[in-house]
């Protein structure tokens, strides 16, 4: 037992058996974490490169004025310059796919070719397909979707879904395009019009593709051709040589592979709306092997390939470890790389690293390692199993759902054969939860039982209400926004002609849809119970008045409903109604379907409904009007006061095998570890009994929330500028953030210690 | 056959990693011999229950004043008042407060009540070798209901910590070391009649005890082995408390004793820096406390206490310092 020094102590060593040559030293490298890796100079150049585009806003998503944060792929140069003469602009909009693969394929045909010095991957967007090409649903599906939305139900679907990378990693982009003109020939033949065109827009989409990668290895050549820097000139070389090959062949080496995958993801990000994109480790083994056994890789070029993919990413969606076909663990080499890339650089990504009981120990002790060190909730740490057995409930069978990967915010999906509008569709149960106080009011209810049976009867039409709406989409879905190109890489759209959006384009089309304020329902039904059902100090038509009125002139009677017992606490009495009203919205949802005959599917979870609380008004949890909501599954900020452990306990009574997800958010002040070591082992061992007890994920952020707060009046302190937070399912750079989010993030302090 | 046992509880604190091995629970029981100037959970002083007052969450609505059968209660511009000699503690107050700023100091917990709260953790407990520790308070002063808490939890497969400043009947400590795993005790002075001074006794019974679980360790009397996985395990802990125990004597001194009497069985020897946190505790009872306007303790004093300590023959890696230090002034 060593003496324990008191600052902020960070273990640099290196957890697992796996040997590390190059073990930093701690002197050196600038970087906010004791670095287990030294950056090359190019590395560091790119990663100074990087981050200049992220501070000065050029990869900025959503709007100026409402900036969603920097994770966005694309870097803003300007409008497009050809918008005028887009196909559907120039010679008139058709909601079909053809009309949008022309669309497409214009804007990809006019994308400038960037390729810059020391880069070894390259490849860049500066559009987005949502940006040029019109997006606007009918006035009869928006008629249904006010109706739905004074119901509480919301969400104009938009992508969300996963591809299956390994398709073209195997067959090339020539491969795809082949299958596509194959099977327009025989729809051609068929006289099958719609689907021949719907092929005729896929074609155009891959087309530009292949041309787009071809003009790299065009561009290169030129470089190399007038590079006189030999290092530099062969690089050009390299490049030029890939991109040749990768156009329209499968890659061949790690690095062929790597360049290819970027390719393949940022020509996605084209479409603009946010998907994930499978399991890194599991795509590049096979290459990585190859290239390994040919001695044409060393350690440091793998880690290299792949921090340069991130650092343009920009925190796209992988995940690594879980499960093989045989239910064996799936992790690889190719997991610790992938790690490691991030290690090498931090900064952000998005990362999830998919755990079970199995899992290899070196790579969780790895993962907590990395998640310990840099503080920045990367990766994200998620139960494999329960996600699988989540799949195996809706319906999917035994040799899909092993396949399940982490991909996006809280969700997860079948890569390439699943669309289920993961996280965009939204109940706010607040709504059903008011109609249930005036019903109960107007029926004289002097009980909880049947005050929670209106409950149930309000909740239930509020998912009717998502039904009608989502089914109003689902009809011209396909043919107003299809997902074109993720379609590409999916199992299915090609020979059967139908866009993965489309019914039956994909096997697994069931509809996810993210619950907004389940711990303030909670907590308000535990309230009323106590105070107006058995205690009777306060009438129902008290509470309505109240929260109508924001309270105003009953501040002991909000009081009183705030200090009734919460959720978050390991309360039984409290976290059994919490557990109820998820079996309610489970069982409710389970039993409908949609368009697809595929049945709707709760995901506890909320990326930014919490942050929005004016029009909610206040709440009989005791809730201000202007105060946020709870975070997706997590207690009201505030109102965990029992510590970490008892708010795991508390979310880990809900069965998550019948939800998509539903993720324990963390933040924790370095202090919370004074005089601690090996702050990993800590990490891995808490997150590790949470899953075993039902937990599916934690995000983990490791902040000074005073320097956080700082940072929102000094954005331009450079100490600031690579803070990386995770906001909610998604990380990003804390001074890129809106205010409203900032402010809500530094109120977190959820937790003083376990 | 258990009896039918209950406690005072003053706080039940979870997932704490300052209590002994591992991540743990600690329970805070109420009722402690000793005045310590420094005490940093004043409300467990008295065994008797109280009622305290938090301003941060009062309202002023003066339903408690209102709801007061005895009339003890008055406000005034500081805050809401209690005339203890009025005071039936009847808890008229504590129901009628609608924000839980009027509460009780203690709870009671009956053995099973308790033992179930303390085994929510229990996953924990395990994958982090941790477990419970009764705090205080002193915990002796509650013994009975500990050595059955223990047994219970020992039973279950808990690990079991007893946090003692030693000051109990040698029959005390004798129901419930049977069923410790671990104890962590407190060793604040060791010249006798500056323990007088500054906790209001001497500690001629604390050492005595000290001893005697020191003895137990040789002995082994219990027939546990540490094949059995129940050795006994001792940590010293001294609070570091400015002019009073963190004096450069007084530590030599402690060092020295540990050295000549406890080096064989004492594993691990814990300095805990002072910290003034505990200020709104004193608030909350209405107290004035010597010690609210202390600052942290520096680096340098630090340094000076641990070097003591290790040329008094302390082992550097039974030494540990723990709590809060102020940052290096330049
Ligand atoms: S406990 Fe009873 S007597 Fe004491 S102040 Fe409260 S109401 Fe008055
Ligand atoms: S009843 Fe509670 S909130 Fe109201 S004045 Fe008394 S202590 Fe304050």
């Amino acid at each position: 037992m060593g003496t324990v020094l008191l600052d902020e102590r960070v273990a640099d060593t290196a957890p697992g058996g796996r040997p590390i040559a190059d073990l930093a030293p701690h002197s050196g490298v600038v970087m906010k974490v004791p670095p287990k890796f030294v950056q090359s100079p190019r590395i560091q150049i790119l990663a100074q490169r990087s981050r200049e585009l992220a501070i000065s806003g050029k990869r900025r998503l959503g709007t100026e004025d409402m900036p969603l944060g920097d994770h966005a792929c694309w870097i803003h140069i300007g409008p497009f310059p050809q918008l005028d003469e887009l196909p559907s602009r120039a010679n008139g909009y058709e909601a079909t796919g053809e009309s949008w693969g022309r669309d497409y394929a214009f804007l990809v045909d006019h994308f400038p070719v960037d390729i810059h010095r020391d880069e070894r991957i390259v490849g860049e967007i500066h559009w987005e397909m949502h940006m040029v090409r019109q997006y606007v649903w009918p006035d009869s599906v928006r008629e249904v979707g006010k109706w739905a939305a004074e119901l509480g139900a919301s969400g104009y679907s938009s992508g969300h879904t996963c591809p299956d990378l390994a398709i073209g990693l195997s067959q090339g982009w020539g491969g795809i395009l082949e299958r596509i003109k194959e099977s327009r020939e025989k729809y051609v033949r068929l006289d099958n019009q719609p689907k021949a065109s719907y092929l005729y827009g896929l074609q155009m989409i891959c087309e530009s593709v292949i041309g787009f990668i071809q003009r790299h290895a065009e561009k290169a050549l030129e470089l190399a051709q007038a590079e006189t820097d030999p290092w530099q000139k062969q690089t050009y070389q390299r490049i030029a040589e890939c991109c040749a090959h990768i156009a329209v062949n499968a890659p061949r080496t790690y690095y062929e592979g790597v360049q290819w995958i970027h390719f393949a993801v940022i020509m996605d990000r084209v479409v603009g709306h946010g998907n994930g994109y499978g399991r890194l480790d599991l795509y590049l083994i096979d290459l990585y092997r190859k290239s390994r056994a040919a001695g044409e890789l060393s350690d440091e070029e793998a880690r290299e390939y792949l921090s340069e993919m991130f650092l343009k990413l920009r925190g796209q969606f992988f995940s690594l470890g879980g499960r093989d076909a045989e239910l064996k663990d799936a992790t690889n080499e190719m997991s610790f790389v992938v790690l490691e890339a991030y290690d090498l650089i931090g900064d952000y990504n998005n990362l999830g690293v998919m755990w079970h009981p199995g899992i290899n120990r070196d790579f969780y002790n790895y993962a907590c390692d990395v998640l310990a060190r840099h503080g920045e909730s990367i990766p994200v740490l998620v139960n494999y199993d329960l996600m699988r057995e989540a799949e195996l409930r809706s319906g999917v069978p035994e040799e899909d759902a092993w396949k399940v990967v982490y991909s996006g915010c809280q969700w997860f999906c079948i890569p390439g054969k699943e669309f289920c509008d993961q996280d965009v569709n939204s109940i706010n149960l607040i709504s059903p939860m008011k109609r249930t106080i005036a019903a109960a009011i107007d029926r004289g209810i002097t009980d909880f039982e049947s005050f929670y049976a209106l409950f149930d009867e309000e909740l239930t039409l509020t998912a009717r209400a998502l039904r009608e709406w989502k089914n109003s989409q689902y009809e011209l879905l396909g043919s107003l926004w299809p997902e074109m190109y993720t379609s590409m890489n999916s199992h299915g759209p090609i020979e059967r002609g139908i866009d993965m959006v489309d019914n039956r384009g994909v096997d697994y089309q069931y509809t996810s849809v993210n619950i907004l304020g389940i711990p303030n329902v909670a907590d308000a039904f535990h309230a009323i119970r106590k105070l107006v059902f058995e205690e009777q100090r306060y009438t129902l038509a008290e509470v309505k008045e109240a929260t109508e009125t924001n309270w105003a002139g009953r501040e002991p009677m909000r009081q009183r409903f705030l200090n009734q017992g919460k959720f978050g606490n390991d309360l039984d009495e409290v976290d059994a109604v919490f557990v109820r009203i998820t079996e309610s919205l489970a069982r409710i949802l389970g039993s409908m379907v949609n368009l697809r005959g595929q049945e709707f599917r709760a995901s506890l979870f909320h990326f930014q409904g919490h942050v929005t609380p004016d029009a909610i008004g206040a709440t009989p949890d005791g809730r201000l009007a202007h105060e946020y909501l709870a975070h997706g599954i997590n207690p009201q900020v505030g109102r965990a006061t029992e510590g970490l452990l008892a708010t795991a306990n508390s979310i880990a009574k809900v069965d998550q095998r019948k939800f998509q997800g539903g993720t324990m958010q963390i933040e924790l002040q370095p202090r919370f570890f004074d005089g601690k070591e090996e702050i990993w082992k800590y990490v891995r061992d808490f997150t590790e009994v949470f899953f075993k007890k039902g937990g599916i994920q934690v995000n983990l952020n490791i902040m000074d929330l005073k320097k956080l707060q700082d940072a929102m009046d000094h954005p331009e302190n450079p100490d600031y500028q690579n803070i990386i937070v995770r906001v909610t399912g998604y990380a990003s750079r804390f001074i890129c953030l809106p205010r409203s989010y900032q402010k809500e993030f530094v109120e977190r302090m959820n937790y003083e210690g376990f | 056959m258990y009896e039918a046992l209950s406690c005072q509880v003053i706080e039940i604190s979870r997932g704490t990693m300052h209590d002994g091995p591992g991540l743990r629970t600690t329970v805070f029981l109420k009722g402690c011999p000793l005045r310590c100037l420094w005490c940093q959970n004043p409300e467990g002083m008295s065994a008797a229950q109280g009622v305290w007052w938090e301003e941060r969450k009062c309202i002023r609505c003066l339903a408690c004043v209102e709801a007061c059968p005895s009339g003890a209660l008055w406000d005034n511009e500081t805050g809401i008042h209690r005339d203890r000699g009025k005071c039936t503690l009847c808890g008229a107050c504590v129901e009628a407060c609608p924000s839980q700023a009027m509460t009780f100091t203690g709870q009671e917990w009956s053995l099973d009540d308790l033992v179930r709260a303390v085994l929510k953790d229990r996953d924990y407990y395990e994958a982090f070798g941790g477990g419970v520790t009764v705090s205080g308070g002193e915990p002796l002063s509650q013994h009975r209901f500990v050595g059955q808490f223990f047994r219970r939890l020992r039973e279950a497969g808990v690990h079991t910590a007893l946090d003692t400043c030693g000051s109990a009947p040698a029959a005390a400590l004798d129901a419930v070391l049977p069923y410790t795993d671990h104890v962590l005790f407190d060793i604040k002075i060791l010249d006798p009649a500056l323990h007088q001074q500054f906790t209001g006794q001497s500690n001629g019974v604390i050492l005595q005890n000290l001893m005697a679980v020191a003895e137990t360790m040789r002995q082994n009397h219990w027939g546990r082995t540490l094949s059995e996985g129940h050795a006994l395990r001792l940590w010293i802990r001294t609070p570091l408390i400015p002019d009073a125990t963190a004096t450069v004597d007084n530590i030599a001194a402690i060092a020295r004793f540990i050295h000549q009497n406890l080096r064989d069985v004492v594993e691990r020897w814990e300095l805990c820096a002072f910290n003034s946190a505990c200020k709104r505790k004193y608030d909350k009872l209405g107290l004035t406390w010597t010690y609210e306007d202390y600052p942290l303790m520096d680096q340098h004093s630090i340094d000076a206490l641990e070097r003591v300590a290790l040329a008094a023959g302390i082992p550097r890696e039974k030494l540990v310092v723990s709590g809060l230090v102020a940052k290096a002034s330049a």
